[in-house]
């Protein structure tokens, strides 16, 4: 996988330069060419179902204000069954150098299919969210945004090398087991965009690629991400507590450093990072 | 009270005009200052009436972009009047109106200071064009060479007209975080201008800085018979913000650490600016120039409204932050007890509200 973002990274980059931008009217989300090509790509002739809104759906503002910091807001609306479940999900920037920001896996233990994050708009673009089942089948739901030069934008926050890294949680403190849970990771980090060039050409853009979450041990959600997700990456997403444990997440960068953080989750206690 | 009627008008307003006949000439050719001005009949300098009606009815077209008629007339001209606010220390104040082929991008206050043998240009405008016409206000008042010009901030309204001074050879001095702004945002912001601004953004272009100031520093420039100020800011409107004061005459060129009227814009640190802003209040100062719009209320009142913007943001973001209100809510929420008191507030609030709530999430 890690090849094939290289790959759309090398075509879209192509694309970025000619294409022209002046998309103010909504146009057809059938009919862009970047998407037709990501299409063929990452789903070849499977039949996407289109926008029915009741496997998946995008919500946006209907303004974009910051192309830097795009919130965007995708949710399963089945329930996760072990029969029937979304077990990715695609977010895609049509229009971005690397128009995959993110594909999220999840398993019938993530209770609901959530994720909220922040975006990095290059030019005015579609995003699309596609949910695949465990079946193989494929829905879309897609929302057009006008935002432009989100990945040009500077990683002006400044973040300080000994707060690069740092983790932190935001969650309800009453923990219900058998119940999904609504978990707010925040991870400190420039998340460095390669359009967003340093003076120093041999610089490699720091950026997460990959976010894993597990729950003693077993999987609760895993992202790989790259620089149109905003810096400092925030994720928000459900899982299911059955019993006291640990919640345990890993993300990794581009410059191979690893970064860790866990929360004690109890139903007596409530939750306690560590 | 948007127009200070008090203060002198010493120039004839000059005006910007495109010609529609290419000659072989530099791209400048193109762009000639004329006094032709767009209302029937000469006036002379001294009629105050006029200046007063002029302004007015500038000020009318700034906001009110659909009274159609006289905009056509405008069309092709764009007004480059310049003030003298205080000895030696004259501004142009750009418009309110969003950026246009008709305004050439002139919506930064931008300004110079005269001394016995140097001008310091303070911020060259949103365009070569611009740059040019500011360039020719300069030679109207005199011909001592431009030696210094500082760039405020990386915002494209305030330094696209750089380009028009190299022929002087001047020190560019920006702040020290300048270049790596300008390398980032750089070939978005030249994309951008010239889908704004058509042919007339022809010749804008980056230019470094030739000098450039660390963050909490001061550099002093003799001008001859005056030394001007150069103080680098922390991280505050921008992490590139730098202000200059007229020491001969207390005057303080703002750049964008001051708006008034116009809704101020946050692009960095929402508590840094309120710092700075503090730390600004203290300064003794006679005359102000802000980034946008113009008063005559006295320093350092006139910084209030922006104050109070600025810290019900940070109380309303902390509080939803608190709240666990997501920030795709948050903008929505925060803030909006301030919308009647701004120019553009539906354009920029809601980026505000996000800077401010992706800093103080890491509280
Ligand atoms: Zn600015």
């Amino acid at each position: 996988m890690k090849l094939r973002t290289t790959l759309f990274s090398a075509l879209f980059l192509g694309l970025y330069v000619t294409a022209h931008a002046n998309p103010n009217p909504e146009p057809d989300h059938t009919k862009i060419p970047e998407w037709a090509v990501i299409k063929d790509l990452m789903f070849g002739d499977r039949v996407i179902n289109p926008d029915d809104r009741e496997v998946i759906r995008v919500y946006l503002n209907t303004r974009a204000d910051d192309a830097a910091t795009v919130p965007v807001m995708i949710n399963g609306l089945i329930d996760q069954s072990p029969t029937d479940y979304i077990k990715t999900m695609y977010v895609i920037v049509d229009r971005n150098p690397i128009p995959t920001a993110g594909i999220f896996r999840f398993t019938p233990d993530s209770g609901r299919v959530k994720m909220e994050t922040r975006l990095r708009f290059e030019q005015y673009s579609f995003v699309r969210a596609v949910a695949e089942l465990n079946d193989g089948r494929l829905y879309m739901s897609q929302r057009w945004v006008k935002a432009a030069g989100g990945c040009s934008a500077p990683m002006g926050k400044n973040v300080a090398a000994d707060s690069m890294g740092k983790m932190r949680f935001r969650v309800d403190d009453q923990v219900e087991y058998d119940k999904p849970m609504l978990i707010e990771l925040q991870v400190r980090h420039p998340n460095e965009s390669a359009l967003a060039s340093d003076l120093d050409p041999d610089h490699v853009p720091q950026f997460v690629r990959n976010v894993n979450v597990d729950y003693n041990g077993d999987p609760v959600m895993s992202g790989e991400v790259n620089y149109s997700l905003s810096d400092n990456p925030v994720f928000r997403f459900y899982f299911v507590p059955r019993a006291e444990g640990d919640l345990n997440v890993k993300v990794e960068d581009t410059h191979d450093s690893v970064y860790t953080q866990s929360m004690r989750v109890s139903e007596e206690d409530g939750v306690a990072a560590q | 009270m948007l127009l200070d009627w008090k203060m002198k008008i010493t120039q004839m307003p000059v005006y910007l005009q495109v010609n529609n006949t290419r000659s072989e000439d530099s791209a400048s050719a193109e762009l000639q200052i004329g006094t032709a001005l767009p209302f029937p009949g000469g006036r002379s300098c001294d009629d105050y009436l006029f200046y007063k009606f002029a302004s007015m009815l500038a000020l009318v077209l700034a906001l009110f972009p659909f009274v159609l008629p006289v905009k056509q007339v405008l069309a092709q001209s764009v007004a480059f009047a310049i003030e003298e606010i205080a000895p030696g220390n004259y501004v142009h104040y750009g418009s309110y109106a969003d950026r246009s082929p008709q305004n050439f991008g002139d919506n930064a206050n931008v300004g110079f200071i005269v001394g016995d043998t140097c001008v310091l240009v303070f911020d060259s405008g949103g365009s070569f064009a611009v740059g040019q016409a500011l360039r020719n206000a300069i030679r109207s008042v005199t011909d001592k060479p431009v030696c210094y010009v500082v760039i405020s901030h990386v915002h494209p309204d305030h330094f696209f007209g750089t380009a028009a001074f190299l022929a002087e050879e001047p020190e560019i001095i920006g702040h020290e975080n300048l270049p790596l702004q300008l390398a980032a945002r750089g070939r978005h912001y030249e994309m951008t201008l010239a889908r704004d601004l058509g042919d007339a953004s022809e010749g804008s272009r980056i230019v470094l800085p030739t000098k450039t100031l660390a963050a909490g520093t001061t550099m002093t420039v003799a001008l001859g018979g005056r030394d001007v100020e150069i103080r680098a800011w922390a991280p505050a409107h921008t992490d590139n913000d730098l202000s200059v004061i007229d020491l001969s005459t207390s005057t303080l060129w703002l750049g964008d650490l001051l708006f008034v009227d116009h809704t101020p814009i946050l692009d960095s640190n929402i508590t840094g600016f309120l710092a700075v802003m503090k730390e600004l209040r203290e300064l003794h100062i006679r005359h102000y120039i802000p980034g946008h719009g113009r008063s005559d209320l006295p320093w350092p009142q006139v910084m209030d409204p922006q104050q109070r913007y600025f810290e019900l943001i940070l109380t309303e973001t902390r509080q939803a932050i608190r709240d666990n209100v997501r920030l795709m809510d948050a903008v929505n929420q925060i803030g909006y007890s301030q919308a009647q008191n701004w120019v553009n507030f539906e354009t920029y609030h809601r980026r505000n509200v996000t800077t401010a709530y992706t800093e103080l999430e890491w509280e």
